[in-house]
């Protein structure tokens, strides 16, 4: 849509101004999108939207920062363009913090935990590194 | 404005169709790919005795390399009859199901076994993997990003409306773990359950008695969706036509419709296999709830000649498909790469002429029988043939 709707502008002569940056951000010269998700007119309209942002942001709380990830990726269009949607951009602002902090924790330790090694951690990194765990449960065999 | 001119007219047939056909031989190569990828590194050690696994395609006879050929051969047969037994009355309990409208039930029976599959083949295919590569990770970091994996795989498959790449990874992630596990059946049954299965499909779809038309006539009757997993392509956007006309068209790709100008015939075919696994029975009779499919679907467009693969139109093809399609090439990849080449050629060219039979026949068609035959006999003819044509060759000095 949009880029059937700018291609009008190149094409008209050199007299026409510039369009007026005082208009409403919804105004068909702006490039403000109508769909808030990243597929387009494949998916959500505005109204759906807000749910599935809310339920998203809701469950994320549960451990699941891969879905605050995803959530942040499907309203990508909400994130970018910051006067679009105003009532679903706050779930999504808010996924995209939690995501970042639960990441930045998770790898923190993920780290510490594989450069640190043995010599930080003694004996207990044996017990529960991730394979040495497999091997002692019996994770594998059970295929 | 000349470059747009050109591209409003030279959008033809020829551009959307290569365009359609792209979008599906695209999943289908990243799906065989990556189980190419996990067959050669993680069968690579142990050649000798690869770990088997005991499931319901293995209930009547399990192979032991001591075995005669004939008995290996009666064996496989027997596994591969017990098999599709069993596929076969699922799916007439699926078609079952479905009569009765059990629908809610259905997509959490769908859900359930994408949860299964993700979290717990997921995760024995990652620790095979952490064991090969000594990962130094640990057990709750691995957790939570394998239950991270699953649940997001559940929401992806469970909800109508998830964005459209996250949904067709994790289908393509789901068949590449469910083709994994098949490839860890002993060599003859597999062969002989790939041929039975084709021979399966082609019955259950094309006869008028078998359960997968049963099922796609009692589809289009209702005019539903059969919930169950299915690949979609994401359809391909004609620039000729306005962008008003696509604020319903998803719901569109999704759901039957008729419309003023177009005819969608929309068809669906769903395979249930109900392997259960129950991980903590001593005996381990393994099994995965899956939803499969083995038949391709697609819309058409009746402004367009010829193929008519329409512009709104969004060709599915079933998880099964996928699946199978990777057992051949992960089998063909436990022998050597040069067979891989062979049949994976093989099968991409089964399913270029299976999706020109569809635009063909203008019905639902079993995707299996015309990809598994080219693989099989190719996968044959390069061992037998080939291989002693090229390793001559190279041993001379003449080629390679």
């Amino acid at each position: 849509m949009e880029a059937s709707q700018s291609s009008s502008n190149p094409s008209s002569s050199a007299a026409t101004p510039a369009p007026n940056p005082n208009r409403n951000s919804n105004s068909i010269l702006s490039s403000a999108p109508v769909w808030p998700t990243i597929d387009g007119p494949l998916g959500l309209t505005e109204e759906e939207s807000l749910s599935y942002a809310r339920r998203f942001y809701g469950f994320g709380y549960a451990l699941l920062p891969w879905l605050w990830a995803v959530n942040c990726f499907y309203f990508w269009p909400v994130l970018r363009h910051s006067r679009s949607f105003p009532v679903i951009r706050p779930y999504v602002m808010k996924s995209a913090v939690g995501f970042s902090v639960f990441t930045s924790l998770l790898c923190s330790w993920a780290l510490t935990f594989a450069i640190g090694g043995e010599q930080l951690f003694g004996p207990v990194w044996d017990k529960l590194v991730m394979y040495n765990l497999a091997d002692r449960l019996g994770l594998t065999g059970w295929i | 404005m000349a470059a747009q001119q050109n591209h409003r007219a030279g959008g033809s047939i020829i551009d959307s169709l290569g365009e359609e056909i792209v979008r599906i031989v695209t999943p289908v190569s990243i799906c065989m790919f990556l189980v190419v990828i996990l067959v050669a590194v993680l069968n690579s050690g142990s050649s000798s005795s690869p770990p088997t696994i005991n499931t319901i395609a293995t209930i009547a006879y399990s192979e032991t390399t001591s075995d005669s050929t004939w008995d290996k051969l009666k064996g496989a047969l027997l596994n591969a009859l017990v098999f599709v037994v069993v596929v076969t009355a699922v799916t007439f309990l699926l078609v079952l199901l479905f009569y009765f409208r059990c629908t809610h039930f259905l997509k959490l029976y769908m859900g359930f076994s994408s949860f299964i599959v993700l979290l717990f083949l997921g995760g024995e295919i990652a620790l095979f993997l952490i064991r090969k590569f000594s990962v130094p990770i640990d057990c709750f970091t691995f957790l939570v990003l394998l239950f991270n994996f699953a649940a997001v795989g559940v929401f992806a498959v469970f909800l109508s409306k998830m964005a459209i790449i996250v949904t067709q990874g994790y289908l393509v992630a789901i068949g590449m773990l469910v083709a994994y596990w098949f490839t860890l059946l002993p060599e003859w049954t597999t062969w002989v359950l790939l041929v039975a299965l084709a021979l399966y499909d082609l019955a259950a779809v094309l006869l008028p008695v078998g359960p997968l038309r049963l099922l796609v006539e009692l589809a289009i009757s209702r005019d539903e969706d059969i919930p169950a997993l299915v690949y979609e392509a994401r359809p391909v956007i004609n620039h000729d036509q306005g962008s008003r006309e696509y604020e319903g068209q998803r719901r569109a790709w999704r759901r039957r419709r008729e419309s003023g100008n177009d005819s969608e015939s929309d068809h669906n075919i769903v395979t249930s296999d109900a392997e259960v696994t129950a991980p903590l029975i001593q005996n381990r009779v393994s099994s995965a709830a899956d939803g499969q499919e083995s038949s391709v679907a697609s819309t058409d467009n009746s402004f367009l000649e010829g193929i008519g693969l329409g512009s709104s139109g969004a060709i599915k093809l079933g998880l099964g498909d996928f699946i199978f399609y990777s057992v051949l090439v992960g089998r063909a990849a436990m022998y050597d790469f040069m067979t891989v080449y062979a049949c994976y050629l093989a099968i991409i060219a089964g399913l270029g002429v299976t999706l020109m039979l569809l635009a063909l026949y203008q019905q639902a068609l079993p995707a299996l029988p015309v990809s598994i035959a080219f693989g099989v006999l190719f996968y044959f003819l390069t061992r037998l043939l080939l291989e002693e044509f090229v390793v001559q060759c190279s041993l001379n000095l003449v080629m390679f």
